[in-house]
């Protein structure tokens, strides 16, 4: 005959205790206090780690875009040239570099920071003469603009 | 050409447990084809009285993975040991980069005289008193 429940005297006993919390204080090992040994404390602990890191993901790519942008900003001042108009003039003389690049650039490449610093200075001169010339003078040459189609 | 990262295949297991059921069906129906498939894998059978069924896997690199096989159909098994000879021996943590250079600058990294004028670093040949 088949018994459909169990008798009561039958217990299952839990006999991976151990493995089941180490699984949570593994992550919390590197933690300070006390959250790093008691099970309690780490459970409510490792929890908040992993939504605050879930959301700094968002918070990673601002962060790391200001990054970028100071550096840009030093080096720029090094050679004579405000953020704003070094890059604005990057983009009018269709150099579409973008800020992690021209970061990388400015460390590990300073020459050819250089005379990216250099272009946009021109280009900006440039600009000024069309904009105060008035058409008497010749269009710049780095104010061309080329197309791709 | 391509070479495998899978040197060897050691496939433990006891001849009467119950949990080893699929590592002997593996061994005496599918071990023959797969040892066919992958001729640069060598595969090493060995029956013991031991506890549990293992499938280690050694790599070129020294790293040794086991894999429990305890309760597991002979396809199943199949696989794994596809999916083994299919790795490389690296650790399988989160790459953080997925780029890497061993000269990561060309024309000299930045330092903070990189753009001062050289009279403050460069000492010219010394004039004599005139």
């Amino acid at each position: 005959m088949v018994l459909l429940s169990a008798p009561l005297w039958l217990r299952s006993r839990l006999t991976d205790r151990f493995w089941r919390v180490q699984e949570v204080l593994k992550y919390a090992r590197h933690f300070r206090g006390r959250k790093n040994r008691c099970y309690k404390l780490a459970v409510r602990s490792v929890q908040r780690a992993f939504v605050k890191s879930t959301k700094a993901r968002r918070e990673k790519k601002r962060f790391l875009r200001a990054l970028w942008i100071t550096r840009i900003e030093a080096a720029s001042l090094e050679h004579g040239l405000k953020y704003p108009a070094f890059i604005s003039n990057l983009l009018k003389s269709q150099v579409e570099l973008n800020r992690k690049m021209i970061a990388d650039l400015a460390i590990y490449e300073p020459k050819t920071f250089k005379s990216l610093a250099a272009l946009a200075q021109r280009r900006r001169q440039e600009g000024f003469l069309a904009a105060l010339g008035d058409g008497k003078e010749p269009e710049g040459i780095f104010s061309r603009i080329v197309h791709h189609y | 050409r391509y070479v495998r990262q899978l040197q060897r295949l050691q496939l433990l297991f006891s001849p009467t447990a119950a949990d080893a059921r699929g590592a002997r069906q593996f061994v005496e129906e599918v071990a023959l084809d797969f040892a066919r498939q992958h001729p640069d894998v060598v595969l090493y059978v060995s029956p013991r009285p031991g506890p549990a069924p293992l499938l280690l896997a050694e790599y070129l690199n020294g790293t040794v993975r086991e894999e429990l096989i305890a309760s597991k159909t002979s396809e199943e098994i199949a696989q794994l040991a596809t999916k083994l000879a299919g790795q490389s021996g690296l650790d399988i943590i989160r790459i953080r980069k997925p780029f890497h250079t061993d000269n990561p600058s060309v024309q000299g990294q930045w330092h903070p005289l990189t753009n001062k004028p050289s009279a403050l670093t460069v000492r010219g040949p010394r004039l004599q008193p005139q």
